[in-house]
């Protein structure tokens, strides 16, 4: 489940126009969402408060063995209208799951964002700042986000931390995304380490003309995307470079929608494939497969990800007797979500099981992870979670 | 003066060394590019040593030695280490780095384990070495400055000079902290494994956790005085006080009892006390049910009621030795106690027993069975009590307990009224009794002996009133650990005599016992052929009281070995007196004398002597005597 500060900042990237999953550190979201979920450590309670549209604090206590917590405050220049109750939020919106891509959608105008004021431009760039600060190890985290134009984006992420060379790191990183293809440029303090990444979308260009009515027809029912990224470590001069292809199904598609990346690390020989099948509206199942070319080392590993939902006997019978186009009563879509569970299973019999819900105003996130390898610490982590938010 | 050290046993095995290694080299936190474990496959000291300078000595003793060396060394020893290392830079730097600010490649940083093999090898080191030695705290060997000068580093990744360049520095740093941290550790680990027993076994707790195996030499605490043995108080046994015990020297040796076996042995005891079948294993302990057999040939004549209690006890050869010693003093002071219970006449039936094995204890075995055939010769079959002297079975002692009953019984019913006013002190004693109880229960197995013993009358008569002896039993015992609690006690009831009570008491003791032993212990007396036996059958005739009295109080380390002083006491000064008025007859004149009339007068007139404070109401004859 999606911390309350990165739900946050979810809501900005939406409200100011940003599709997050058009980069290629996105290209396998999907996979890492079924299968690299984190379980949850030891104790760990979350209070958070959206208090203004524009400002946000969440306060965290956590305890595995020893007490430690961490006090984070948001500003976004752009009000947020999204519900952050936790009695009322949209699951879907803090539980990662499978990624339905949409369609691209054609980048802003620059002129859209501006804003006249007797005869001057008034309007200024969105920005989001945000700081976190771990105690008691008095690690500081800090985050500028501003949306330098429609398709540009400038990320500062810092670390403080006594404990690192230097007392710290910091990472810039300049995001361009054109809807067609994505660009992203790096640098990171920690040994000068730079890079490149660029994702191109194959087929119709959203910038283009706006669409005919036949090409609305003759929508596309996937999309094809490559990707490659590049690093280099100027101070230790060691590199890192990989490739990737993903194909998706978009809304179009009659189909089960279904995402399929690979990945290709040249240099060292790494080979990932990733395959990832959304079942039913409750159901996403997802498989990875990975292969070293040089050590012919291989790894297998599955995931699956389940809605659970409360059968609403008494309208059961009703709801399959209306007719399909009738507009049900919007309440929230998620009122009748139990709990969703997400589990791992690995070739090695390592073991991840998630399970997520809402009880009454409370978000829960149970977690455990297993080795059955190790008969006598099958328990590796344990924990919950708890947040609440208003 | 010329040192000479052996360099060839440290080459021959090194697989301890190299556990040792292996296990120092996992410990601390592993740089991320190591991806497993670090596991040292060969490790060879070589055939060169390293040259010794004596540079000074600081100390020197035949268990400690300080000195400061300089030592030098360019030998042929290498040492082989593999492991797996994480192939690709990016991964390992990012594994350090917080994710927050982490860029996040996708497939960028996959990694790749390749397996490593390092060989280190022309060693040269040069350096100050300050060695301390000491037996307790083992060895301790400190660099005090970078000993490493030079080494090679292959590995293989040769071919690769940047990677070569990189392990070499790697290499030399985390040796360099070896050095300087973790050989210091290993060898005074080594060193105290090899010259701490303590520190083995604490080694070794887990595995003996499992197997009840004592790796230390078994104390045999019977064999000898302790040097250092300490009373009941923790106050050490001054030598004057210990040739005063020199009877029996077993008798306060349950101050040298390790604390494993206390426990041991308090739960021995108190799975005898519950109804627990749980038996705790003691290790060179002979169980008296295993010796019941070898030995019923010699009680023969014993009534089967008693024969079959006996065997349904399991005691420990040890704890039989040391309870009877200590069942004779609790017995010697018990006639206090036994006016409150009525019912328990018939544990006078073990003192015959206690007696004749507390007497045999110097005695070999073989002796012994001897004796026994002697003595029932002497007597009449039935008079069997003087056999389960011999044999350490209490079964055959029902004679006694018979004859003596009686008088006894009158005794208590005497006394018995005044029993309740002993009631509020109770509380009291009960808290220190409870403190003291574990130690007092486990270091003399006496205990055992006195459950066991206590059992008996049970066995006998089967209403016996338990609830009411085990509290009673408390208060006594509490009695005699202090004297002002005697002090308040002798407001009460039976207990009127002045502070020095154990005379007076042991004087209670005697007096009936002498009486009744005139007319049916004689024939006992009458088998002690040497007049230095004969005070065993004296001890016996002293038994019903406090083999009472036994049975009444459950058992407290601290009477007991008070007790266990004052009956000694009694014994040596009485075979002292003995073997005066011995020296006097003729050998076979002496016997005589002991046999028939002699020894009840002698016994007054003897406690008469030692103890002339005695009460008028004490030399009353006891209702059994006139009968």
């Amino acid at each position: 489940m999606l911390d309350f500060m990165e739900h946050v900042q979810n809501a900005f990237y939406e409200a100011s126009h940003w599709n997050v999953d058009n980069s290629y550190g996105a290209l396998n979201a999907t996979a890492r969402a079924l299968l690299d979920f984190q379980t949850p450590r030891g104790l760990r309670l979350q209070i958070s408060s959206l208090a203004a549209p524009n400002f946000a604090t969440s306060y965290t206590i956590g305890s595995v063995g020893v007490v430690d917590g961490f006090v984070s405050y948001l500003y976004s220049s752009l009000p947020l209208t999204r519900s952050f109750k936790s009695s009322n939020l949209d699951l879907h919106n803090v539980i990662r799951g499978y990624r339905h891509l949409q369609e691209l959608r054609r980048p802003d105008e620059p002129w859209w964002w501006e804003i006249w004021h007797g005869g001057r431009r008034i309007d200024s760039r969105n920005t989001l700042l945000y700081g976190r600060i771990f105690l008691p190890q008095s690690t500081l985290e800090a985050l500028y986000l501003r949306r330098l134009s429609p398709t540009r984006q400038l990320k500062i992420s810092a670390v403080s931390d006594s404990t690192l060379n230097n007392g710290g790191t910091l990472l810039a990183v300049l995001q361009s995304d054109y809807g067609k293809y994505s660009t992203e440029y790096m640098y990171s303090t920690d040994s000068a380490l730079m890079g490149v990444r660029g994702l191109y979308n194959f087929g119709p260009d959203p910038r283009a003309e706006p669409p005919t009515a036949q090409d609305v027809a003759e929508r596309a029912h996937g999309r094809f995307s490559a990707g490659a990224e590049l690093y280099y470590g100027i101070l230790n001069k060691s590199g890192g470079i990989s490739t990737g292809l993903r194909f998706t199904t978009l809304p179009n598609h009659a189909g089960f929608p279904y995402t399929m990346t690979l990945t290709l690390n040249p240099l060292m020989g790494n080979l990932s494939s990733t395959y990832s099948v959304k079942a039913g509206p409750n159901l996403a199942l997802c498989s990875r497969f990975d292969f070293n070319f040089y050590s012919y080392e291989s790894e297998l590993q599955l995931g699956c990800e389940l809605w659970r939902r409360r059968r609403n006997t008494d309208v059961e019978w009703a709801v399959k007797k209306l007719r399909p186009g009738w507009e049900r009563p919007t309440t929230t879509r998620d009122e009748d979500v139990s709990g969703i569970l997400k589990a791992r299973v690995g070739q090695n019999w390592r073991i991840g099981v998630l399970w997520e819900g809402r009880i009454k105003e409370l978000l829960f996130t149970l977690g455990a992870s297993l080795d059955l390898k190790k008969r006598e610490q099958i328990f590796r982590a344990v924990g919950i979670e708890l947040q609440y938010s208003s | 003066m010329a040192f000479n050290f052996n360099w060839s046993p440290l080459i021959a095995d090194t697989s301890r060394a190299r556990e040792m290694l292996t296990t120092a080299l996992n410990k601390s936190p592993k740089p991320p590019i190591i991806v497993d474990d670090i596991i040292v496959t060969e490790l060879n000291l070589g055939s060169t040593p390293p040259e010794l300078e004596i540079l000074e000595i600081g100390d020197l003793a035949e268990d400690r030695f300080r000195g400061i060396f300089k030592m030098t060394y360019s030998g042929d020893a290498f040492l082989t280490l593999k492991t797996k290392v994480q192939a690709n830079p990016l991964n390992t730097y990012l594994s350090r780095k917080p994710s927050f600010a982490s860029p996040e490649p996708l497939a960028a940083a996959a990694g790749l384990t390749i397996p490593l093999q390092i060989t280190l090898s022309d060693i040269c080191l040069s350096g100050f070495v300050i060695l301390v030695f000491s037996k307790q705290k083992g060895l301790t060997l400190v660099f005090r400055n970078d000993p490493l000068e030079s080494l090679k580093v292959s590995s293989t990744f040769d071919s690769i000079p940047f990677v070569r360049d990189y392990l070499q520095k790697e290499i030399e740093g985390q040796l360099r902290v070896l050095f300087m941290e973790d050989l210091p550790a290993i060898i005074h680990r080594l060193s105290l494994r090899l010259w701490s027993p303590e520190y083995q076994e604490l080694e070794e707790e887990e595995e003996r956790l499992n197997s009840f195996q004592d790796t230390t030499a078994p104390i045999d605490p019977l064999a000898t005085n302790p040097p250092d043995a300490v009373d009941d108080f923790g106050n050490p046994i001054e030598t004057t006080a210990g040739s005063a015990l020199t009877l029996d020297t077993a008798s306060e040796i349950h101050a040298s009892f390790s604390r494993k076996n206390i426990l041991r042995l308090a739960a021995l005891s108190e799975s005898q006390r519950t109804l627990s079948l749980f038996t705790p294993g003691i290790r060179d302990a002979v169980f008296r049910a295993w010796a019941g057999h070898a030995d019923q040939p010699n009680s023969g004549v014993a009534t089967p009621v008693l024969t079959q209690s006996s065997l349904s006890r399991i005691q420990s050869t040890v704890s039989s030795h040391k309870s009877n010693p200590s069942s004779l003093a609790s017995g010697s002071t018990g006639n206090d106690s036994h006016s409150s219970r009525p019912t328990l006449v018939s544990s006078y039936s073990s003192t015959g027993l206690t007696l004749g094995a507390n007497r045999l204890r110097t005695h070999p075995q073989r002796k012994r069975k001897k004796r026994v055939i002697n003595l029932r010769k002497d007597r009449d079959g039935a008079e069997s009590s003087g056999a389960s002297t011999e044999t350490s079975t209490p079964a055959p002692s029902a004679n006694v307990s018979e004859t003596s009953s009686l008088m006894h019984e009158v005794i208590q019913e005497e006394d018995f009224a005044t029993t309740p006013k002993n009631e509020p002190q109770r509380a009291q004693w009960l808290d220190k009794r409870a403190s003291t109880r574990t130690l007092r229960e486990a270091t003399d197995s006496s205990t055992n002996g006195k459950s066991a013993e206590k059992t008996r009358p049970e066995a006998l008569l089967p209403p016996a009133p338990l609830p009411s002896d085990i509290p009673r039993a408390q208060t006594q015992s509490k009695q005699e650990q202090e004297t002002d609690w005697t002090e308040k006690r002798t407001s009460s009831s039976s207990s009127t005599r002045p502070a020095p009570l154990s005379h007076t008491r042991l004087q209670r003791a005697t007096t009936p016992l002498l009486r009744s032993l005139s007319f049916d212990r004689v024939s006992a007396a009458s088998s002690s052929v040497h007049p230095h036996q004969a005070y065993p059958s004296r001890h016996r005739a002293m038994s019903p009281p406090y083999a009472e009295s036994l049975a009444s109080s459950s058992g407290g380390i601290l009477e007991q070995a008070w007790m266990l002083k004052m009956a000694q006491e009694i014994a040596r000064k009485v075979s002292e007196e003995k073997s005066r008025a011995d020296a006097a007859a003729s050998g076979a004149g002496a016997r005589e004398s002991i046999l028939h009339h002699p020894q009840p007068g002698r016994g007054a007139k003897a406690a008469a002597a030692m103890w002339a404070v005695e009460g008028a109401a004490e030399m009353d004859a006891p209702p059994a005597y006139q009968a």
